[in-house]
């Protein structure tokens, strides 16, 4: 395997759970994986190695492709015309599906920072640059989220 | 005191005062600690992986690359292509003959079973019951090939095809069944 497929296998995981937590539709995300890094590969060459980078051409990927059709899987789970087959669904963890539904019920720009923390890869600092908001902003939207995410998934129990 | 804190804690944010401030408010502040404690364990339930496996999708690691004046000749050119070749050769569809393969599974202890394979894309496709038998089946359509499979017990075991003894490990750390249909090995 050359050096830039084991970056890919090393990394392929975190950019299809950072679009899965941020889509919820696990076709989507692998698509947008997929071309994370056929574009990386293409326009930063196989030696580059930075993971913030692959983040950044995954969400202008979802950004361009498909955040104009307002679409997020996980929120259809249980209404009548689910947009993704049963057979994604099933790929799902069962104790996600309670996450993935509170994450649909998010502000998009609750998600977005929440499926950016949840990755583990990113300081506030990249974040910041990577949304276009001031890194104080972060502090203050991770922690609202964070609460807000708690109360869904509390009133999803309930 | 600002919960914020919290959040920093959570994302490796916090400066050295921060984090003097953040265990003295621990110790001081049951609710304070609760709600650490609360927010730590969604963040645990939030990193985790959300699927039980990723999609297979290999690495693209090159495709044509046509200068965008000459997208329209090299479109004429095709379809001119196209429209001789149609012409001077009669057009016969030719089908890979396809071979139902009936995948069956013992295993009376659960409740669900499902197959994953190169042939589903990877995803999972339940197994239907063999009445009472303990037994579960699933037929597909496969043309000449080899492919990789394994069975899900319950929505999480994988488990490989008993049956069959040639295998290879994924990126997973399990174990996939690799079925040869047709003799034809890749």
């Amino acid at each position: 395997m050359s050096e830039y497929g084991l970056f890919y296998r090393d990394c392929r995981n975190r950019i299809f759970n950072y679009l899965m937590r941020l889509t919820g539709d696990y076709g989507m995300a692998g698509d947008i994986m997929q071309e994370t890094f056929t574009r990386h590969l293409e326009h930063y060459g196989k030696d580059n190695r930075e993971i913030p980078l692959l983040y950044r051409i995954a969400r202008n990927l979802f950004t361009d492709e498909w955040r104009r059709s307002k679409h997020f899987a996980a929120g259809e789970m249980e209404g009548e015309e689910p947009s993704i087959d049963q057979e994604h669904r099933l790929m799902v963890r069962s104790e996600y599906r309670s996450v993935l539904s509170a994450m649909a019920s998010l502000e998009e720009d609750e998600r977005e920072i929440l499926s950016l923390t949840a990755g583990g890869d990113l300081s506030y600092t990249e974040i910041a640059s990577l949304v276009g908001i001031s890194e104080a902003n972060v502090k203050v939207k991770v922690h609202r989220a964070r609460l807000k995410l708690k109360k869904l998934l509390k009133e999803g129990d309930g | 005191m600002n919960h914020q804190i919290i959040s920093l804690f959570i994302d490796d944010e916090l400066t050295l005062n921060e984090k003097i401030e953040f265990v003295e408010e621990v110790h001081g502040s049951k609710p304070f600690k609760d709600e650490a404690i609360e927010l730590l364990q969604q963040e645990k339930l939030l990193r985790s992986d959300p699927v039980e496996r990723i999609p297979e999708r290999k690495l693209k690691t090159s495709r044509p690359h046509i200068l965008r004046f000459l997208r329209p000749v090299f479109i004429a050119a095709t379809a001119a292509a196209a429209t001789l070749i149609f012409v001077f050769f009669p057009f016969t569809p030719q089908q890979t003959p396809e071979t139902p393969y009936r995948f069956v599974v013992y295993r009376p202890d659960v409740s669900r079973v499902e197959i994953a394979g190169s042939f589903t894309g990877w995803n999972a496709v339940p197994m239907k019951r063999v009445g009472d038998s303990g037994y579960w089946e699933h037929t597909i359509n496969l043309p000449q090939g080899e492919y990789r499979f394994s069975y899900l017990l319950n929505g999480g075991e994988r488990l490989p095809d008993p049956t069959i003894p040639t295998r290879e490990k994924d990126d997973f750390g399990s174990e996939n069944t690799i079925l040869s249909i047709g003799g034809r090995t890749t």
